[in-house]
């Protein structure tokens, strides 16, 4: 079936039809579970954290200005549940051990070189995404994985333009400066 | 902003896949949507009088009867022309206590203390009474 525009399915949502929130819920489903996942870093708390924007965004369906994409309106409230969740159940930081020195720990059956190879290196942004604090997480994951404009970054999380661009260029450093550690520390386990 | 150009400077874009996306597991919309029916059954079931809440409601109208009915009841009775109600209330043959003023500028608390304790007592229990009978549902 074709997807109608988030404005039509939210319409009937608020002309009664419950069920049309499904079609918008299938369609942000993987963006908002994976945002969430960025930050939190669990599936099953990124699950959760997904679940409970969705329950926010129909609560307040009635409140969501037309004009405005519907998109960004959710990922803020998926971005703000997710930061919020993670403060509450503050997490000791990962140490550089914590993370696999052998690489081959990532090579599967059936999977060519290439594929694990994206696989590691999946995991250690995911690793070093889990070194830095959730603001810097989350802003993150909108600049890398949803592939989202500092403008957009803005209006989701709230913060200025050019703090974001601060943020981001600190965050960045510390990301790569503990992805180096740990390919260092690979290189020599290898020798 | 052309991500392409975005990323040609920037070291930390080639460790990142955004092409690598967690997908939401199995069941996720049904289980939203299970929520999204528990929260969307209370708004079917509310009407205007639960959102207001009922005894402020009753109360309302019980004063509003009231005072209409001291309004419509005429002062003489050759005025009569609400029959059987009016013929009902006026046989009752309540009548206002005299207000004495001295008795009130001699007010000693103490004398009407018990009386207060009691109608303190009784409307207790009134009050009780229909917290029950209007929240039972709420378990």
């Amino acid at each position: 079936m074709d997807y109608k525009g988030d404005i039509y399915y939210i319409e009937q949502v608020l002309a009664g039809k419950i069920n049309a929130f499904s079609y918008i819920v299938e369609r942000h489903k993987d963006k908002s579970f994976n945002l969430a996942f960025r930050i939190c870093g669990n599936r099953e708390e990124a699950e959760e954290i997904a679940q409970d924007s969705f329950l926010k965004a129909y609560r307040s369906l009635n409140g969501f200005k037309m004009k405005s994409s519907f998109a960004t309106w959710l990922y803020r409230i998926v971005y703000n549940t997710a930061i919020s969740n993670v403060r509450i159940k503050k997490k000791g930081l990962l140490s550089l051990e914590d993370f696999p020195a052998d690489a081959t720990d990532f090579i599967r059956d059936n999977v060519s070189e290439e594929e694990s190879e994206k696989e590691y290196k999946n995991s250690l942004v995911n690793f070093a995404l889990q070194k830095v604090n959730e603001e810097e997480r989350g802003l993150i994951s909108l600049f890398y994985f949803e592939e989202m404009s500092i403008e957009e970054i803005s209006v989701v999380t709230g913060i200025t333009k050019s703090n974001i661009k601060v943020k981001l260029f600190r965050a960045r450093q510390k990301m790569l400066e503990i992805i180096e550690k740990v390919e260092k520390r690979k290189l020599i386990y290898h020798e | 902003m052309n991500n392409q150009i975005k990323y040609s400077d920037d070291p930390l874009s080639q460790y990142i896949n955004s092409d690598k996306v967690e997908k939401a597991p199995e069941g996720f919309t049904s289980k939203v949507m299970a929520s999204v029916q528990l929260e969307a059954m209370p708004l079917r079931t509310t009407n205007f009088l639960r959102k207001i809440g009922m005894i402020p409601v009753i109360s309302v109208s019980v004063t509003i009867v009231l005072i209409l009915a001291a309004l419509f009841i005429p002062a003489n009775e050759t005025a009569l022309s609400f029959g059987p109600v009016v013929d009902f209330i006026k046989n009752l043959k309540i009548s206002l206590p005299e207000y004495d003023i001295k008795s009130i500028i001699s007010f000693n608390p103490s004398e009407i203390l018990i009386y207060v304790v009691i109608g303190i007592i009784i409307l207790s229990l009134f009050d009780m009474a229909l917290n029950m009978l209007f929240h039972k549902d709420k378990g």
